[in-house]
C-alpha cells in the first residue's frame, strides 16, 4: 500500500491509535466466537477441560423436542416476521411519503417502543395481557363481560400473545423504507402520471420495486431479530405454556445455568448458521447482488 | 406526490373528456383512501403510545382502580408509590447503576472507537481496510450467542458481578456502529487541517485532541446518543453477569421486582414508569439524530 507522508511519519501513532478498538474486536468477538464454535464439538462444564465429543451435542439438539419446537416457533415467527411485520412497516413508510397531516408526529411516536428497554416492553405487555389488571381483557370486558382468559399462559394464545409484543412495532423498517423512497427521483413519478397510471401502480410497479434494498434489509434485520429474541419470551412466558413459546435463546441460558456448555455453544451455533441462512436467502430472494438503477 | 402539477392536468384532461360518473368515482376512490391512510396512522399512534400512557395513568392510581376501571384517568396526583419504590425498594441505587454503567460504557467507547474511526478515515496504513471490514462485520453478530464465553472470560477476570464486567461488556457492543458513524464523521473534516496542525508542530495526540475532535461532535454525539441508549436498555448481559442487588441495573430489577411484588400493582406500574421514562425523554431530546441515524444505519442501541 501506498502511504502518504504523513502516514508514513506517525505510523506508531496509528497503529497505537487502533489497538484499543483492535482489542476489543479480539477480546469480545473473534476469540467468543472461536471458543464458540470449537466447544460446541466438545462436553464442557466450565470447570473441568473441554472434551472432544464430535458432533454429539449438535445431534443431542436435534433430537429434543424442546428445539425443534423452537425451530417451528422461529419459522412462524419469521414469515410472519417477513410478510406482516414489514409489510405494515413498509405500509407506513408510503402513507408518510404522502406527507399526510401529522405525519411527524406520528412518526416521533412510533419511535417510542423502540427506545425503550426490550425488558420494560416485555413487562407493559405482560401487563396488558395479564387477566386481572390487563389493558386487553379490560377492553373485551366492556363488550363481554366475565370474559377470562390467560393469554400469555394458556395454549394456543400465548404463542399469538407473544407475537403481538413486537409484530407492530416497525419503525425501523419504516425509517429505512421511508429514506428509501425519498431518494426516488419525482420525474420517475411525473412520467408515471403522463402515461396515465394509478396512484397504486405507481406505488406496486416502480416504488415497491426500487425500494428492493431496503427491504430486503429490513426482512434479514426482522427475522435476525426474532433469532435473537430473548425478553420478549424470557420475561413474557418464559417459552411455555409446554414449549409452546420456546425459542433459542432461552434454550441457550437454561444450557449455560445447568453448566453444560458445550450444548450452549452448539445452541449459540445454530443461531449463526439459522442467520447466515436468512442473509443468503433474503439476498438472491430479493436478487440484492444486482444494482437498482 | 399526491397533488403535484402534472396530476392536476392530469384531472383537467380528464374531466374534459370524462364523464361526471367517472369523477364521482374518483371522489370516492380518493376519500376511501383518506379513510385508509388515517385510520393506519391513528392505529400507528395507538399501538405505540397507549401502553405506555396507560403503564403511567396506573402508577397513579391505587390497586382497586386498577382492577376496576383500567381506562380511568387517576383522581389525583399521587407520587406515594414512586417514593415507596425508591425509599423502600432501593431504586435510587439501581438508577445510580445504570446511570454509572450506561455513562462510563459510553464515553470509554467513544474515546476507544473515535481513536480507531479517526486513523481509519485519515490515514493509509497496511490492514487498514481489513480492520474497518472486520469491526463492522460485528453488526452480524448477534449478542446473545457470545454468551458463555463472555461469562466464562468474565469469571476468569473475577469481575463477575460486578459494574465493571458490565461496562467492559458493554464497551464492545457499540463497535460497529460507532465505526460506521464515526468514520464518515472524521472523514467529513477537511484534511488541512490536519496538515495545518502538523506545520505548526503540533503532535499526533494534539491534532486529534484539539482539532478533529472537536470537529466531529455532531458524529460523537449521534453515536454517544445511541449507545448510551442501548446501554441504559441493555438487559441479557445484565441478568448473565450480575447476581447481588448492589449492582443491579434498572431493567433488571424491574424483572426482580414484578417477580416479588406482583400483588401492589401501583407499586408495580410505577417502577416500570421509573425504568421507561429516562429513554423517552433523551429520544424527545435528541429524535433528529436517532431518527436519522436510524434510517441509515438500520442499528439502534
Amino acid at each position: 500500500m501506498k502511504l502518504d507522508k504523513l502516514g508514513r511519519k506517525n505510523l506508531p501513532w496509528v497503529y497505537l491509535f487502533i489497538l484499543p478498538s483492535v482489542v476489543v474486536f479480539l477480546t469480545f468477538y473473534l476469540l467468543p466466537i472461536v471458543t464458540v464454535f470449537v466447544t460446541s464439538l466438545t462436553r464442557w462444564d466450565g470447570y473441568n477441560p473441554p472434551t472432544f465429543q464430535g458432533f454429539r451435542n449438535y445431534s443431542l439438539l436435534l433430537s429434543r423436542s424442546v428445539f425443534l419446537i423452537s425451530l417451528r416457533n422461529l419459522l412462524w415467527w419469521s414469515l410472519i416476521a417477513g410478510t406482516l411485520h414489514v409489510g405494515f412497516g413498509v405500509l407506513v413508510a408510503f402513507l408518510f411519503s404522502r406527507r399526510p397531516v401529522g405525519w411527524k408526529a406520528v412518526r416521533t411516536v412510533y419511535m417510542i417502543p423502540n427506545v425503550i428497554s426490550g425488558a420494560a416492553w416485555a413487562m407493559i405487555y405482560r401487563f396488558i395481557f395479564n387477566n386481572d389488571f390487563g389493558l386487553l381483557n379490560g377492553m373485551i370486558r366492556v363488550f363481554a363481560p366475565g370474559f377470562n382468559v390467560k393469554w400469555l399462559f394458556q395454549s394456543p394464545y400465548a404463542f399469538w400473545a407473544v407475537t403481538l409484543t413486537w409484530l407492530f412495532y416497525a419503525v425501523i423498517i419504516t425509517l429505512i423504507v421511508h429514506a428509501d423512497l425519498m431518494s426516488i427521483p419525482a420525474e420517475l413519478h411525473e412520467a408515471a402520471h403522463i402515461d396515465g397510471a394509478t396512484g397504486l401502480q405507481i406505488a406496486w410497479r416502480i416504488d415497491l420495486p426500487l425500494c428492493r434494498f431496503s427491504i430486503g434489509t429490513s426482512v434479514i434485520l426482522s427475522i435476525t431479530s426474532r433469532i435473537a429474541m430473548y425478553e420478549a419470551v424470557a420475561l413474557t412466558t418464559r417459552g411455555g405454556p409446554g414449549d409452546d413459546t420456546m425459542n433459542i435463546p432461552i434454550i441457550l441460558v437454561n444450557a449455560i445455568t445447568d453448566m453444560n456448555y458445550g450444548y450452549a455453544n452448539a445452541a449459540a451455533v445454530s443461531m449463526f448458521v439459522l442467520g447466515i441462512v436468512t442473509l443468503v436467502l433474503v439476498n438472491w430472494l430479493f436478487r440484492m447482488n444486482r444494482r437498482v438503477y | 406526490m399526491a397533488d403535484n402539477a402534472p396530476s392536476v392536468t392530469r384531472t383537467a384532461l380528464v374531466r374534459q373528456a370524462g364523464t361526471s360518473k367517472e369523477d364521482v368515482k374518483r371522489t370516492t376512490r380518493r376519500i376511501l383512501f383518506g379513510v385508509f391512510m388515517y385510520g393506519v396512522l391513528i392505529f400507528v399512534f395507538v399501538v405505540s403510545a397507549l401502553p405506555v400512557v396507560w403503564v403511567i395513568m396506573s402508577a397513579f392510581k391505587d390497586n382497586s382502580a386498577i382492577l376496576s376501571s383500567p381506562f380511568s384517568l387517576p383522581n389525583q396526583l399521587n407520587f406515594q408509590a414512586f417514593v415507596q419504590v425508591f425509599t423502600l425498594y432501593n431504586f435510587q441505587t439501581y438508577t445510580l447503576n445504570s446511570l454509572l454503567v450506561a455513562s462510563l460504557a459510553t464515553l470509554l467507547s467513544l474515546v476507544v472507537y473515535a481513536m480507531g474511526a479517526y486513523v481509519i478515515a485519515r490515514f493509509d496504513f497496511p490492514g487498514k481496510s481489513l480492520f474497518y471490514i472486520l469491526f463492522t462485520l460485528t453488526l452480524l453478530v448477534p449478542p446473545h450467542t457470545k454468551a458463555q464465553p463472555i461469562f466464562s472470560l468474565i469469571l476468569n477476570l473475577r469481575l463477575y458481578d460486578t459494574k465493571t464486567a458490565l461496562v467492559v461488556v458493554y464497551l464492545s457492543f457499540g463497535m460497529a456502529m460507532s465505526m460506521f458513524i464515526l468514520r464518515a464523521a472524521f472523514m467529513a473534516i477537511p484534511k488541512e487541517f490536519d496538515e495545518a496542525a502538523a506545520i505548526e508542530g503540533a503532535s499526533f495526540v494534539r491534532t486529534f485532541w484539539m482539532i478533529n475532535l472537536p470537529l466531529a461532535k455532531t458524529g460523537l454525539a449521534t453515536a454517544g446518543i445511541m449507545m448510551f441508549l442501548g446501554h441504559w436498555n441493555e438487559y441479557f448481559y445484565a441478568m448473565l453477569l450480575t447476581a447481588s442487588a448492589k449492582h443491579r441495573t434498572l431493567p433488571l430489577a424491574l424483572a426482580f421486582f414484578t417477580e416479588a411484588f406482583s400483588y401492589d400493582y401501583t407499586q408495580m406500574f410505577a417502577a416500570l414508569t421509573v425504568v421507561i421514562i429516562p429513554g423517552i425523554v433523551i429520544y424527545a431530546l435528541t429524535q433528529e439524530q436517532v431518527q436519522a441515524s436510524v434510517a441509515s444505519s438500520g442499528v439502534k442501541g
